[in-house]
């Protein structure tokens, strides 16, 4: 107990204070701008936190990144930009909100639910840390492949038109994925000879390239929208609790999801967001107004993503196992500071455990204010000229993507995803299935091939481990879904619902 | 660039094709029964087996059957016509090639200024943001995340 | 112009023409004055970098100049090594190498190897570990060892970093020290020793060859432990844990070393000003207490023990990728 008020004091201490909003502030607007995004925002933070105290440097690395996480959905609603992987899981759903006038409700939805999602996920940590743990200690690379391909075949789940297409584009983002020698074999592939391509294609510049650049050349070509009418942003929280109430199942399926894969290491927000965003969609009783601006799926994707990054710290905090880069960045951040991921920090340093708890909780909170604000002053970007908003894009574009490696290349790889984006947008072929594809490729096949080292080339063990059964049992499913629809359809008679709405 | 089906499923292919022949030549390694040849394989023959369906037209949609509700392409393009879509990457690579010898600020003005005014607008607008906006840009990442941005012809004084 | 002579003028022109040939007995500009960069090639918020920051902070208050790092990433190292060699010699630009730099050549993956640089100080070593699972039944490395020896070639498995990387070249080592084929134990690459550890504690190996400090968090866990280790002493850290030479009469030893160094050809002036304060940062506190904290070696080497270290380092390590199999050079 005095632990507690320990805790309580060192969170009070006036720089942690500070630190927490500096960087809540920060994490919020780069978050926001297209061309940076969460990753991007906590590598940079790094020599900050080199001069602050313990305390306060982790603090700003939570905080941050959660608002970051966030923030992402800003101009992925507003612009049609997503500002993390994760939140490209539901751009489009979100930006089709944006165009029938509903911005403040889709924004609303993803603040709202982003800050439950925090919430519980940090309760998780708090109360089944030592339970979650052990969960995540007995997944074995088998698991992870299935879990990696399940998220793969969340690609086809989602697909609006045709899943072959995305299947197509997730395959692509796969062999962008094989690129570089960090491979299991640690062979170079696909370099060229261009030693920048050895450590692979990071996700950063393909994301924004395929993303924000595909969309700025899209503003070249196409004339300017009529713009949107002119009127005050409404209230950001109105109409949250009525849907709180509606979309509750979705709402607790997806906290539930993204604490499960958000503690599993290696599975991080983004694959939450996707996998929870094609439950959502599958189990939702209006299936078909997914991609039109439908709500629900927002709130359970960004449930999801934001209660995965609480419960990604339990290994993190554990073991020192990361759950994803932010992670990574956060368990080098606490070792710099003394704070050592392990059974000591819950026992010899347990009031910095619970100040840590304690941050999670108020990031959480104070996001509800300051994601307001956030977002009123986001929104005046719909009322600023296309031509000046897409120029800083494009300028914040070559600059974010320069930062996280201090490397031209980036740019130069921004520049050619910005192309292949373009084209791929316009023949029907979804960016976002294919930055999945980039983001799960090394994961799928890492475990893949040292689950079969493992087993001396013997495939049985695939299926023979009991969750390994389960998750490929749900991942065939979720493979077959679409054959299994269109045969059923072709051959089933017309008894279906009739999901032909006419446009 | 709004290509048929079929060329883009032949793309596909041929994409799908190359791939799963570039990786069939990567050497194994000691120790690995499946080598790194293995998955650029199977991502290949994937690709092209969709290649092939998406360029015969099948499996269009299992679901609804989508109109793209894309704004009216290329109609409003002004001078250069579809050449206009590769501005955005020519100045990309303008910065890459140009930005450790000219410096940050002019570079970023410059691109600024020939977006803004390609994408329509006034001189009034496109000179003073390809002004301020830099400025602001710089000072961000320079002073407060400290990433080494070039001075060059241009050294800023903070 | 009455009143000063044409005389005085002159001599007063001939005092302030002589005052530059008088200048170099005074103090010229002295390195470092403006701030000077240091390259990281691995990612921020790794040990590296840690590393780096803090021999940069402490650099900073001994020369009262910034020396701001800069994390230079990509092509798993590659990219930063080369920056590092290929800078302007000026001392305005140095780094941080790492042991990756006497492997990166013999894979045929770059044209740089030690050589390309000046070695400046030897600042951190950390030898491999080996830790097997707190449940498994041997009770020191001779009983893992003769385990070995027992097993069928491919039985055992074994990770910690990905395939050709420091750990795995470390079990080629050893192995091929006792005796035995550098792939008599299968090695299972994984993206860093976080991932091994892990499966190591959920039963998916035998045994993990990763350092210690890497090994940490699932030490103090319960999870695992740390049969030996190879190098040739005890760590001050974990004064528990033996030696390989110890234990077993192998003297096997390696390890993921860190340094300072600036592009080949730097100036004796920068050299003379640099390699004295390295030393005083190593024999810092702060130095001390920040390695001890995560359990990093405290290793040290001046400029010429360097160079000779990494000779040997060069030599060792492309014995052990040439015995795996991994040598292309």
């Amino acid at each position: 107990m005095t632990e507690m008020l320990e805790a309580f004091r060192m969170v009070a201490a006036p720089d942690v204070l500070v630190a927490i909003l500096a960087s809540a502030i920060y994490g919020l607007v780069v978050g926001s701008l297209p061309g940076l995004s969460a990753t991007m925002a906590t590598a940079l933070l790094v020599p900050v936190t080199f001069y602050l105290s313990p305390i306060a440097a982790v603090a700003t690395i939570i905080t941050a990144s959660a608002m970051a996480i966030f923030s992402g959905d800003i101009p992925g609603c507003l612009l049609r930009i997503p500002g993390t992987p994760a939140s490209a899981a539901y751009t489009d759903e979100a930006y089709a909100m944006t165009r029938k006038g509903q911005a403040e409700l889709a924004l609303g939805a993803g603040l709202w639910f982003s800050a439950i999602g925090g919430i519980v996920g940090t309760l998780s940590l708090v109360l089944m840390a030592p339970l979650l743990a052990e969960m995540a200690l007995s997944f074995s690379t088998f698991e992870y492949f299935w879990l990696a391909f399940l998220g793969l075949m969340c690609a086809t789940l989602v697909a609006r038109s045709s899943p072959i297409k995305a299947i197509a584009s997730m395959l692509l983002g796969l062999l962008i994925a094989c690129i570089g020698m960090e491979n299991p074999a640690g062979t170079p592939r696909f370099t060229f000879g261009i030693p920048d391509l050895l450590g692979g294609v990071e996700i950063i510049p393909a994301l924004v390239g395929a993303f924000a650049v595909s969309e700025v050349i899209r503003a070249m070509v196409t004339p300017e929208p009529p713009p949107l009418p002119r009127r005050k942003f409404g209230s950001i929280l109105a109409g949250q609790w009525r849907l709180t109430k509606k979309y509750q199942v979705p709402m607790w399926r997806g906290n539930l999801i993204g604490i499960i894969i958000g503690v599993l290491p290696g599975a991080g927000a983004d694959m939450a967001a996707w996998v929870s965003y094609a439950m959502s969609k599958k189990f939702s009783k209006e299936q078909e107004k997914f991609g039109t601006g439908h709500p629900e799926g927002l709130v359970e994707a960004g449930a999801s993503n934001n209660a995965s990054l609480a419960s990604g710290w339990v290994p993190a905090l554990l073991f020192g196992i990361p759950g994803d880069t932010i992670t990574a960045i956060a368990i080098g951040v606490l070792y710099m500071k003394g704070l050592n991921p392990g059974p000591t920090l819950f026992t010899e340093r347990a009031d910095s455990m619970y100040a840590l708890y304690i941050i999670f909780i108020l990031a959480n909170i104070i996001m509800i204010p300051l994601g307001i604000a956030m977002i009123r002053v986001a929104s005046l970007v719909l009322r600023a000229p296309r031509s000046a908003v897409m120029s800083v894009i494009l300028l914040l574009c070559a600059v974010g993507s320069f930062a996280t490696g201090n490397n031209l290349f980036s740019v130069i790889l921004v520049a050619l995803f910005g192309c292949l984006g373009f084209v791929m947008e316009r023949n029907g072929y979804p960016v976002a299935a294919m930055v999945l594809g980039i983001v799960m490729g090394s994961m799928v096949e890492q475990n893949f091939i040292t689950s079969l080292i493992k087993s001396d080339g013997d495939v049985m063990p695939f299926i023979e481990r009991p969750v390994s059964g389960v998750l490929a049992a749900m991942t065939f499913g979720a493979l077959l879904w679409p054959a299994g629809v269109w045969v059923w359809r072709r051959f089933g008679g017309g008894r279906l619902p009739a999901a032909e709405t006419p446009r | 660039m709004q290509l048929s089906d079929r060329v883009t499923g032949a793309v596909l292919v041929v994409l799908g094709g190359a791939a799963a022949y570039a990786g069939s030549r990567l050497p194994a390694v000691p120790g690995q029964d499946v080598g790194p040849a293995a998955f650029p394989m199977l991502i290949g023959i994937g690709l092209v087996i969709c290649g092939v369906l998406i360029a015969l037209g099948i499996g269009r949609s299992f679901e609804v059957e989508e109109a793209e509700a894309e704004l009216p392409a290329g109609q409003g393009a002004r001078r250069l016509g579809g050449l206009r879509a590769l501005i955005p990457p020519a100045m990309l690579l303008f910065y890459v090639l140009v930005v450790d010898h000219l410096g940050f600020l002019p570079t970023a003005a410059v691109i600024v200024l020939v977006m803004a005014l390609a994408l329509g607008a006034r001189p009034r607008l496109a000179v003073p943001l390809a002004i301020i906006a830099p400025i602001f840009v710089h000072l961000a990442f320079y002073k407060l995340l400290r990433v080494p941005l070039p001075a060059g012809l241009l050294p800023v004084p903070w | 112009m009455s009143g000063i002579s044409r005389r005085s003028l002159m001599g007063s022109a001939a005092a302030l023409a002589a005052t530059p040939l008088a200048r170099p007995a005074l103090a010229q500009p002295r390195w470092p004055n403006r701030p000077v960069q240091m390259i990281c090639p691995w990612a921020a918020g790794g040990g590296t970098d840690a590393v780096l920051r803090i021999i940069a902070a402490l650099l900073e208050k001994e020369f009262g100049q910034p020396f701001n790092v800069v994390n230079r990433t990509g092509g798993s190292g590659v990219v930063g090594h080369a920056a590092i060699a290929q800078a302007q010699p000026d001392g305005y630009t140095l780094g941080i190498i790492t042991s990756e730099i006497c492997m990166l050549h013999w894979q045929g993956l770059t044209e740089i190897t030690y050589r390309n640089y000046t070695p400046l100080a030897l600042m951190n070593n950390d030898p491999p570990g080996i830790h097997v699972n707190a449940s498994a039944p041997y009770k020191d490395v001779k009983a893992l060892a003769d385990a070995i020896k027992a097993s069928r070639p491919g039985q055992l498995k074994a990770s910690g970093t990905g395939q050709g990387g420091s750990w795995h070249l470390a079990l080629a080592g050893w192995l091929v020290a006792m005796g035995l084929k550098a792939d008599h134990v299968r090695w299972v690459p994984s993206n860093g020793a976080a991932p091994a550890m892990q499966d190591l504690a959920a039963g998916g190996l035998d045994f993990t060859t990763c350092s210690v400090p890497e090994a940490r968090a699932m030490l103090d866990a319960g999870r695992t432990r740390t049969l030996a280790i190879m190098a040739p002493e005890r760590l001050s850290v974990f004064p528990n844990i033996p030696t390989l030479k110890e234990v077993t009469g192998v003297d096997y030893q390696t390890g993921s070393w860190r340094g300072i160094a600036g592009p080949a050809g730097l100036p004796a002036e920068v050299k003379a000003a640099i390699e004295p304060a390295l030393g005083k940062v190593f024999q810092s506190q702060e130095y001390k207490d920040f390695l001890n904290a995560r359990g990093f070696g405290l290793v040290y080497a001046d400029a010429a023990g360097f160079a000779r270290y990494m000779e040997q380092a060069d030599k060792s390590l492309g014995d052990a990728m040439k015995a795996a199999g991994l040598a292309k050079a």
